[in-house]
């Protein structure tokens, strides 16, 4: 433990270690397209302590994955701006730090994995070059003992034969056995906190349960904190600690796992759990949430929501709703959060 | 939102692909401004009684190389050439081979690379490696060189009478040496789409060869091959330029911007620039809107790159 | 990757057998069609003693029967012809009858320092503005250079080279002389023809000029490999990774845009090649552009066979090479 206080003070200066891990408060992320204003992310707040897994759920464009690389830093900026919000780890303001320090940050203390390993890896340099690399550039370490490195943290992620598959290419490898590339490479520096967008949905399904397993452990292990992205409510059921439900570039939920799939307290998290098919409700027909995600340059009035949703009624067309907390660590962003709770409507 | 957006048709998302195109050249200044130089310059070639009243053959050896002092105005706008020619008439009847020539290189050899780029993507095996060979021989050698080549040792005297008779020779050099690139690009372009599951639909459904050829695949080839024939089209007139400057391009006394920017060379070291001039800036002029055009062309049908 | 080499050489090796085919055979049909080149030699029009003429296409290797029949390919003339290349025998110009190996041998070291030039000018101007446009992608700059470059490349070479010629040099020539004296580096480079005392200075301009063929097709490829680079994934995870923008640059993006640019120049060899017979031509440089020009003017047909099969051996071994640089940058192609 102290080797890693001194590591954290070294790169995040006034690091405070009662703070929460990972606090993002009110995250706003606009894209300038076209002389156009569109908010991709409109406040969102979670909070990820040490140890814990965080999931992340939302339909594609509900801004999940901008929020992951606003956390990052890596936007790319033109088109995207950060306009609001503070993402703060160990109680410091990644925002406000200069970009040297945000550079330290990325890899050492927050890794990410992408959704697509093949793009996400560059196709002329091998495996063991883009993982040591990490260990070349933050640390110093020789050539040599960043390869031996690698091959440790590709023995680690269970990929057979580390040895001699290190100096491999990412396209001989298997789109599972990939996944694991890019999981060591996030690992490398023992991040403290690990994003993981959208790991799995490139994947077959038993690879799928693979890489799940492999987060799930590694997260164990090294008492990380796991972001988990994902559009899928099924795969978090038994990885997640704690949910956070995004809708059009907001959290309108977040609860804890079993607390969020026993009494979910908004409509659309709600809908979302009906959509999952499941054993109990075999030859039942599936239901779906009628209509499509908003366009985000065109957001519908009052809660953005309400021409999707099963509860709507007049005042939600008109009237924002409020941050309504019907249970301890369980809020929702519905006028009708307490009713949907207790299953009222 | 992508994921719930319904497969559109091959027809309507051509049809959509053409006029986004057309509607994103329509906006570009650039554009415009092209399409009127080459409206103009089409205009000179197909009516050249339009821009000029007198016959480029009637010429007066004592009013030789006047020069045009008169800008624009009296009897010779441009000042005559070496032989007394109206220079202005010269010009404008000038355009016509060269346009003519240039058009009917790039037919051919559209047609060509076509017909043997779908045939050999589609039906692949041995036909499919005799063009690929051919190919790689034809491309070895480039197209100025290949016409060289072709008119140097088939030279011969060709009546300068009809226009057939003085473009054929190289035109047909240029389009021996000019289909390759349309070759490869409808070759390339019929071996994505024939896996396609919708041309797999069609032939399941019992289209024949040829209808798949022709009705499902050449629409998809047929979108690389047209943003290069513009700039292809532009490459061509500045070929035929080199070839008449080497003499062995369209034979004198028939002209062609080519000769006369071969034959305004001669003057130009003697103070007579605007013989030279003159052709040398309507080909830029016309080579330039040829390559504006397709250079917007190739964005518009080529969005990723914009 | 030796099986690859090995397959890509024999390729090589049959598309150069048959380049050299269709060269010897298009000769045969020439002769045939038109008749004899031979009587070239004895100037045109006089009917020479038939001994004497036959002595003639004995020394021509034009006193094969075959070259009577229209169509004929004449294979035993063109495995002669291939047996006398190997034996570095290139036969002899018809004009002033010089061997004619000995002339490449000293026409081939002049285009290739033209070349020198030239492909250091379209590499170096095309990455510069490529990069430039794809940083400023969209806006006046990116407009500016691609406008440009379009101009540039619908100027035939050898307009612009006849423009300098005719135009430029003298004057330039004149004014350089007055300040820094006639033999001096700035006296000499701007000379409107080539110069032997002076072999590097005097064929820098016109490589120059023989360099911007192609220059807005390599500035767009450049451009848009650059752009494709900076916003790919693998770019993104550099920066997740926390590299510094000059590494990501050096060691993501560059070695990535190196593979469109090895392609375009090998593509564009070929067209350079053809600016080099306009510009060696009209600026009198003994290269092997000028040779081709000249016996194209003086209607030696084994003269341009002998320049383009020179040429086309250039342009093979280079689209060889091209392919070899390719697959050891990019390690996906080594183990198709």
């Amino acid at each position: 433990m102290s080797e890693t206080v001194r590591v954290i003070g070294d790169t995040l200066p006034g690091a405070d270690f009662n703070a929460p891990l990972l606090e993002v408060d009110d995250l706003r992320v606009e894209f300038r397209v076209r002389g156009q204003r569109i908010p991709a992310v409109r406040g969102a707040s979670f909070t990820l302590e040490q140890g814990r897994t965080l999931a992340v759920v939302g339909e594609s464009g509900s801004g999940k994955s901008v929020t992951s690389q606003a956390i990052m830093g890596i936007l790319d900026t033109p088109p995207a701006t950060i306009t609001g919000g503070a993402v703060r780890l160990h109680g410091v303001d990644l925002l406000e730090q200069s970009e040297e320090t945000r550079r330290e940050v990325r890899g050492n203390h927050i890794a990410i994995v992408f959704q697509d390993a093949l793009s996400a890896l560059n196709p002329l340099w091998s495996v063991g070059f883009q993982i040591g690399e990490l260990f070349r550039v933050h640390r110093g370490t020789s050539r040599k003992d960043a390869k031996l490195k690698a091959v440790e943290l590709l023995d680690q992620v269970g990929i057979p034969d580390a040895k001699n598959r290190v100096g491999d290419y990412p396209h001989q490898f298997s789109g599972g056995m990939r996944q694991r590339v890019m999981i060591a490479m996030a690992l490398a520096l023992d991040p403290e906190v690990l994003i993981a967008d959208e790991p799995t949905t490139a994947l077959d399904v038993t690879v799928q349960a693979q890489i799940m397993r492999l987060l799930k452990r590694i997260q164990a292990e090294r008492n990380m904190g796991l972001i988990l992205i994902t559009h899928d409510l099924g795969v978090v059921a038994d990885v997640a600690d704690e949910v956070a439900v995004m809708y059009a570039g907001e959290v309108v939920e977040r609860a804890g796992i079993r607390d969020a799939f026993k009494r979910p307290a908004h409509p659309y998290t709600k809908a979302l759990l009906r959509a999952i098919p499941r054993v109990d409700t075999v030859g039942q027909e599936l239901e779906v949430i009628r209509g499509l995600p908003p366009n985000p340059a065109k957001l519908p009035g009052g809660c953005p929501f309400h021409p999707r949703c099963f509860a709507a009624e007049d005042k939600c067309a008109t009237e924002v709703p409020p941050w309504i907390e019907p249970a301890e660590f369980h809020g929702s962003r519905c006028h009708f959060a307490e009713e949907v709770y207790t299953d009222e409507r | 939102m992508s994921e719930l957006t319904a497969p559109v048709p091959t027809t309507e998302r051509q049809a959509s692909l053409w006029s986004d195109a057309f509607r994103t050249m329509r906006r570009r200044p650039d554009v415009i401004i092209a399409t009127l130089v080459l409206l103009l310059v089409f205009a000179m070639a197909a009516f050249p009684r339009l821009f000029t009243d007198k016959d480029p053959t009637q010429c007066l050896g004592r009013e030789a190389r006047l020069r045009p002092d008169t800008w624009f105005t009296g009897d010779h706008p441009l000042g005559t050439d070496a032989f007394g020619c109206d220079f202005a008439a010269t010009l404008v009847h000038g355009t016509r081979p060269t346009i003519a020539l240039a058009l009917s290189v790039i037919v051919a050899s559209v047609v060509i690379g076509l017909v043997l780029g779908i045939y050999a993507g589609y039906y692949g095996g041995w036909l499919d490696s005799v063009i690929s060979r051919a190919l790689d021989v034809f491309v070895v050698i480039p197209m100025l060189m290949g016409a060289i080549l072709i008119l140097s040792l088939f030279r011969g005297r060709v009546s300068t009478e009809s226009l057939v008779e003085t473009i054929a020779a190289p035109a047909i050099a240029l389009t021996l040496f000019g289909w390759m690139e349309f070759c490869r690009y409808t070759r390339a372009a019929t071996l994505e789409t024939k896996n396609l599951d919708y041309v797999i639909a069609a032939k399941c459904l019992g289209a024949s060869d040829r209808r798949i050829m022709f009705k499902h695949i050449l629409p998809n080839a047929i979108v690389p091959v047209t943003a290069v024939v513009p700039t292809t089209i532009g490459g061509i007139i500045v070929t035929e330029s080199a070839l008449a400057v080497l003499g062995i391009g369209v034979q004198p006394p028939a002209t062609s911007w080519g000769v006369l920017l071969s034959d305004g060379t001669e003057w130009a070291g003697g103070g007579y620039v605007y013989l030279f001039a003159w052709p040398l800036g309507l080909l830029i002029l016309t080579v330039f809107a040829f390559a504006t055009f397709g250079d917007a062309l190739r964005d518009a049908l080529d969005p990723k790159l914009r | 990757m030796g099986r690859y080499v090995i397959r890509r050489i024999l390729q090589a090796l049959l598309t150069l057998g048959i380049v050299l085919f269709l060269l010897h055979y298009l000769m045969a049909l020439s002769v045939q069609i038109r008749g004899n080149p031979a009587l070239l030699f004895f100037g045109g029009d006089r009917t020479p003693d038939p001994a004497m003429l036959e002595q003639v296409e004995r020394l021509y290797n034009l006193d094969n029967s075959c070259y009577e029949r229209v169509g004929d390919p004449c294979i035993t003339p063109f495995v002669e012809r291939l047996q006398d290349y190997v034996q570095g025998d290139l036969g002899t110009t018809l004009n002033g009858n010089r061997d004619v190996a000995q002339l490449l041998s000293i026409y081939i070291p002049n285009t290739l320092r033209l070349f020198v030039f030239s492909v250091i000018t379209l590499v170096a101007v095309s990455m510069v503005l490529g990069t430039w446009a794809a940083r400023h992608r969209g806006r006046f700059i990116d407009h500016t250079v691609r406008g440009t470059t379009i101009l540039a490349d619908s100027i035939p070479v050898f307009l612009i080279l006849l423009s300098y010629v005719y135009i430029v040099a003298v004057p330039l020539t004149r004014w350089a002389r007055g300040i820094w004296g006639t033999e001096s580096f700035m006296g000499q480079v701007f000379r409107p023809n080539y110069n032997p005392d002076y072999p590097w200075t005097t064929i820098i301009i016109p490589g120059i000029i023989v360099g911007t063929v192609g220059l807005a097709t390599m500035t767009r490829l450049i451009r848009a490999s650059q752009l494709e680079n900076l916003g790919s994934d693998f770019v993104r995870t550099a920066r997740a990774k926390g590299l510094k923008p000059m590494r990501i640059t050096i060691v993501h993006v560059i070695r990535n845009s190196m593979i469109p640019i090895v392609t375009g120049i090998g593509f564009l060899f070929a067209f350079m090649l053809s600016g080099a017979v306009l510009t060696e031509g009209v600026m009198g440089i003994p290269g092997m552009g000028r040779m081709i020009f000249q016996a194209v003017q003086r209607q030696e047909g084994n003269l341009v066979i002998v320049g383009l099969t020179v040429s086309a051996f250039v342009v093979v071994f280079v689209s060889l090479i091209v392919d070899l640089l390719y697959a050891a940058l990019d390690p996906r192609i080594r183990y198709e």
